[in-house]
Order: structure tokens, then C-alpha cells, then sequence
């Protein structure tokens, strides 16, 4: 009994010190104004209210709920099609998934850095897509364009885990199933829609969980690439929450970091409860 | 002509596991055609940056686009190296990521073994008080970390803030890392430890020398995981950090391609240095790696 009660000791230490104080000073910080010098003052709910009525967190709001739309709509499809892809492939399978994967492994920083060069007005992208007759842009300089350009980018990083954890999924379905379907007259997108997809409903599940709380929490690709502008058209929850803490708002910083608590804790409990229904 | 676009001819019998090949010559050339295509979009960004690294600011952004670069220079790592300290940057990511995955290996295997194969009283709510974690998002704990850090500095100018420790402490254990370590340590069966405690092994004893070696490829698993979250990581490190002597790369890269809008050709030689290394490793050690950042997606 004792020595369990060791063996455990430096994860609930850590837990304690580095989970649970932090969470309960930041749930009581959200109610204070607080700059981290003296003494944190109560303000009740005023730092919610204000959030509320403020322009900047309210476009971040809209902006991260863009980002995870267009993003979790957007990748997990290409990586289901791209799996399904690959799985038909019996050659160089493991040289494709490699390649695919390649960006998952790289840092955001490094991925978000690439993509800002190329994105720029004389960039590779625009010399490409001139070849189609799209005319330049600057496309991390447009309000309408930077967001998308940011999306886009996130996607491609996406991509190649979204593939993978997909193909694995496919592999572990059994090959009756399939046999049995084709014996039954049973085409490709039939043998898609009645068999691959619902085997791969907890897979799926998966992705798209994983998917959105990391989109929610996207930061490092909005610092490289844009700031957060222009004119705030990219700024997002956790960029808004840094703004907040740069400049020693340490209370209005937290209520945003509560915010998101909030919208993740929801979308866990809509998620499995759906899941739990579903089954 | 078939056999021209498919090297390796039809003589070999069909593996298992391989369906739905598509006989048709042209649909198989189609096939191939998009996954040869999804493949160059993949890694072309990255043959670009490396290939715009060596060239001389004029040819940047050339028209039409010189894809091998024509004169080429090694001038833009030269002025990576002195623009900032890269070799200190990559110091420090080793320091930092090894220290955080050497910590988790143990701590996470140490309390993982705890919780899937001892008797003590509070081992479910203990066990369900540190799941309850991995709701929250990191970004709720970043003020109050980042507090902590700056009262442990005052403490000790060798801590918190401007430190290592502000990098590695937080990151030593994870509450994801025991979850995954106990889900494969409940798998050994009960009967070799119990004939280890016949011998009169300790609990220490026997996780020294049963737990770590039957555990190896979960601790592998957990050691890949690891390694990429903390190498990766950016956020918390750039907040913790303000100076050169403890950065580590991706902070470096960052603040390079903020600041430096003129010479892309510098900020290009500055990703290629952080992103080989990794992407060294990673050829290296492909299928462990793809296998660790996919481990419990499939089975849960």
C-alpha cells in the first residue's frame, strides 16, 4: 500500500500543482482585475460583460468558430477520401503514408512559416495559380482572404494524421464483409456507405473530437502568419488570450481561457452523449 | 503496356489484407496518378523551402520560379547563424525535449503501474480525478503557470521564469501518458508479478525489472509522443521564455519570421535547420512513429 502511495506521489504532486491550483486561480481571476502586481480586486462578473460587449473578443469568437468550421468540414473528408485512396493501393502504400505524414511531424511554426513565404503576393502560390489565369493577391494582407489562407494551411498539416489514423481504421475491418457484399451484387459506394462507414463511426468520432478541441485552440500558425490581422480578421480565442495576458489583463485573460473551458467542456458532453446514443 | 506503369508484374500472389485493387489499367494509373499528385503537394512546400534557402534574395521570389536555385549561396544560413543563435536554440530544445520525455517515461510508467496493477484505498478517484484533466484545455492553466513561475524565480533565480524548470516542470508528467501506460500495463499478467513478490521483490524492485522491460514498447510509444509535444511545442515557451540563452527552436523560428519580412530567403534557411532534424528522425523511425501518434485511435 505504501509503496503505491510513493509510486503515484509525483504524478498527484504535479497534477496538484501544475492542473488543479492553476485551474481554480484562473476560474477566480476571471472574476478580478488583476495586472500580477498587488493584489487581485473582485469585479464579480464584470470581465464576462465586458468580454461581451467587446469588439476584439467578439470577432475572435466568430473567427475560431469560422476556423474550426471550415477546418473540421473540410480536412476529415479529405482524409477519409485519401485513405480510401490508399488502402486500394497495394504498392508503395508505405512510401504515400510516409510522405503524408511528414507535415504531422513538423512544428507549426515550421509548417506556418513555409506557407507564409508562399502565400506572399510574388510567392510560389500566385506564380502557379497565374498559370491558370487567378490573378496575384496578397493573400494573408486580405480580411477576406487571410483566414481561409490560415485554414487552408492548418488542413494541410492535418491532413496526413487524419489519412493515417483513417487507413489504420479501414484495415481492421474484416475483408468478409466486403466479400460478402460484392457475393450480394454490392458496388464500390455501396460497399462505402453500408459497410467502411459505419465501421469507422468510432474512428470518425475520434477525429473530429481530437479535430476541435485542437482547432479551438489554435494559436501558432495565427502568430506566424498573421498576427491576428489584418484588422483583426484573424484573430482567434487563445491569440485574443495572449493579447490580453501581453498586455497584463490578467483577469479579462482568464475570463477568456473560461470561455473556452466552457465551449469545450459543452461540445465534450454533446459529443459523447451522441456517441453514447448512437451506439 | 500495363507492365510499363506497374513495375512489378502480376506473378506474385494476392496478399491478404490488400482489396479492391483496381484491375483496370487506366483507373490504376488515375489512382496512382492522385496519390503521386496528394504526395508532391505534401512534401513540395518543404522542397521548396529547402530549395529557397539557398538561393540569393534576387531570385526569392523569381519569375518564372527557379525550382532549383541557379547560382545557389550558403549565404542565408551564414546569416541565420549570426541574425540569432541557432545552435543555442537547438540546445536547448534537446535539453528541454529530453528532460521532459526522460521524466515522463518514468513518473507516467511509475504511477501507471500503480494504478493498473496495486490495491490502495482512493486508487479510482485519484485515478479519476487526474482523467478529469484532460478536459481542460492548456490555455486555463497558462496565467496561473505562468504566476507560479515568476514567485518561483523570486524563490530562486535557478527556477521558474527564464528557466528550464519553467519549460520542463510543467511538461514532466502527463496525465495522458499514465492513461496510455496503464492501458498496456494491464495487459501483463498478474501471475509474473506475483511470482516476482514470491521472491520477495519490492514494488520498486519490480518495476525496475519487470514492469520497464515488459513495458518497453508502451514506454517507446510514450517516449515518441512525448518527444513531439515537447519539441513542438510553442505556446508556453514562448510565454516562459525572454531571452536567447533558454529558447528553443520553434520560439527562435517564430520570432525570426516575424521579424525578418525582407530576407525570406534567411527565414527559409532558418526553418530548414529546425525542420530537418525532425524530419531525419522521423524517416528513421517511420513506422514507430506513425504507430505511437496513431496509438489508441483504432481499438480506443
Amino acid at each position: 500500500m505504501v509503496p503505491a502511495y510513493v509510486l503515484i506521489a509525483p504524478a498527484i504532486l504535479a497534477a496538484g500543482v501544475f492542473l488543479y491550483v492553476p485551474i481554480v486561480f484562473s476560474g477566480y481571476w476571471s472574476f478580478t482585475e488583476y495586472s500580477g502586481l498587488g493584489a487581485a480586486k473582485w469585479v464579480g462578473l464584470g470581465n464576462y460583460t465586458e468580454l461581451l460587449g467587446d469588439a476584439d473578443f467578439r470577432k475572435a469568437l466568430f473567427n475560431t468558430f469560422v476556423f474550426v468550421l471550415l477546418g473540421m468540414g473540410i480536412g476529415p473528408v479529405l482524409g477519409l477520401l485519401s485513405a480510401l485512396l490508399l488502402n486500394q493501393s497495394a504498392r508503395l502504400r508505405g512510401f504515400f503514408r510516409a510522405a503524408y505524414f511528414i507535415p504531422v511531424m513538423t512544428s507549426l511554426v515550421v509548417v506556418a512559416t513555409i506557407w507564409k513565404i508562399m502565400l506572399q503576393e510574388e510567392g510560389i502560390i500566385n506564380q502557379i495559380l497565374s498559370v491558370f489565369g487567378v490573378p496575384a493577391r496578397s493573400w494573408l494582407d486580405g480580411t477576406t482572404t487571410a483566414l481561409p489562407s490560415v485554414v487552408a494551411t492548418s488542413i494541410w498539416q492535418g491532413f496526413g494524421f487524419e489519412t493515417v489514423v483513417f487507413l489504420a481504421a479501414l484495415q481492421s475491418i474484416p475483408r468478409d464483409y466486403y466479400d460478402a457484399a460484392r457475393v450480394d451484387g454490392a458496388g464500390y459506394w455501396q460497399q462505402v456507405r453500408h459497410i467502411t462507414l459505419p465501421s469507422l463511426r468510432p474512428t470518425i468520432m475520434f477525429v473530429y473530437i481530437i479535430g476541435i478541441i485542437g482547432s479551438f485552440q489554435v494559436f501558432d500558425q495565427i502568430f506566424v502568419m498573421t498576427a491576428g490581422g489584418p484588422i483583426n480578421s484573424t484573430r482567434t480565442l487563445v491569440f485574443d488570450l495572449y493579447e490580453r495576458f501581453n498586455r497584463l489583463n490578467l483577469g479579462e485573460a482568464s475570463a477568456v481561457a473560461y470561455v473556452l473551458l466552457a465551449i469545450l467542456a459543452t461540445l465534450s458532453y454533446v459529443q459523447i452523449f451522441l456517441f453514447e446514443r448512437r451506439r | 503496356m500495363t507492365t510499363a506503369t506497374i513495375p512489378r508484374a502480376n506473378g506474385a500472389p494476392p496478399t491478404p489484407g490488400r482489396r479492391k485493387r483496381p484491375r483496370h489499367p487506366v483507373r490504376r494509373t488515375l489512382l496512382y496518378a492522385t496519390l503521386i499528385g496528394t504526395s508532391l503537394l505534401m512534401v513540395g512546400p518543404f522542397y521548396w523551402a529547402l530549395s529557397t534557402s539557398f538561393k540569393p534574395s534576387a531570385d526569392v521570389f523569381a519569375s518564372p520560379p527557379k525550382w532549383i536555385p541557379d547560382p545557389w549561396t550558403l549565404g542565408n544560413y551564414k546569416d541565420v547563424f549570426t541574425l540569432l543563435p541557432f545552435g543555442r536554440y537547438f540546445l536547448n530544445s534537446v535539453i528541454v525535449t529530453g528532460s521532459i520525455v526522460g521524466l515522463n517515461v518514468v513518473f507516467d510508467t511509475a504511477a501507471a503501474y500503480a494504478f493498473a496493477k496495486l490495491r490502495f484505498p482512493g486508487r479510482n478517484l485519484l485515478f479519476f480525478l487526474l482523467l478529469v484533466t484532460l478536459m481542460v484545455p492548456f490555455q486555463v492553466n497558462l496565467i496561473p503557470l505562468y504566476r507560479i513561475m515568476v514567485k518561483l524565480h523570486e524563490i530562486s533565480p535557478a527556477l521558474g521564469v527564464n528557466t528550464y524548470s519553467a519549460m520542463i516542470l510543467p511538461g514532466a508528467i502527463q496525465v495522458f501518458g499514465i492513461f496510455l501506460m496503464r492501458q498496456f500495463i494491464a495487459s501483463i499478467p498478474d501471475e509474473i508479478l506475483e511470482s516476482a513478490r514470491m521472491d520477495g521483490a519490492s514494488e520498486f524492485r519490480i518495476l525496475r525489472s519487470v514492469i520497464f522491460p515488459l513495458a518497453a514498447p508502451g514506454m517507446a510509444t510514450l517516449a515518441i509522443f512525448t518527444f513531439l509535444g515537447a519539441w513542438n511545442d510553442f505556446l508556453w515557451p514562448l510565454i516562459v521564455t525572454n531571452t536567447d540563452a533558454v529558447r528553443t527552436l520553434p520560439v527562435g523560428l517564430a520570432l525570426l519570421a516575424r521579424k525578418n519580412t525582407v530576407n525570406w530567403g534567411d527565414t527559409m534557411a532558418g526553418t530548414a535547420l529546425v525542420a530537418a532534424p525532425m524530419i531525419l528522425v522521423f524517416l528513421l523511425l517511420q513506422r514507430r512513429f506513425i504507430e505511437g501518434l496513431t496509438a489508441g485511435s483504432v481499438k480506443g
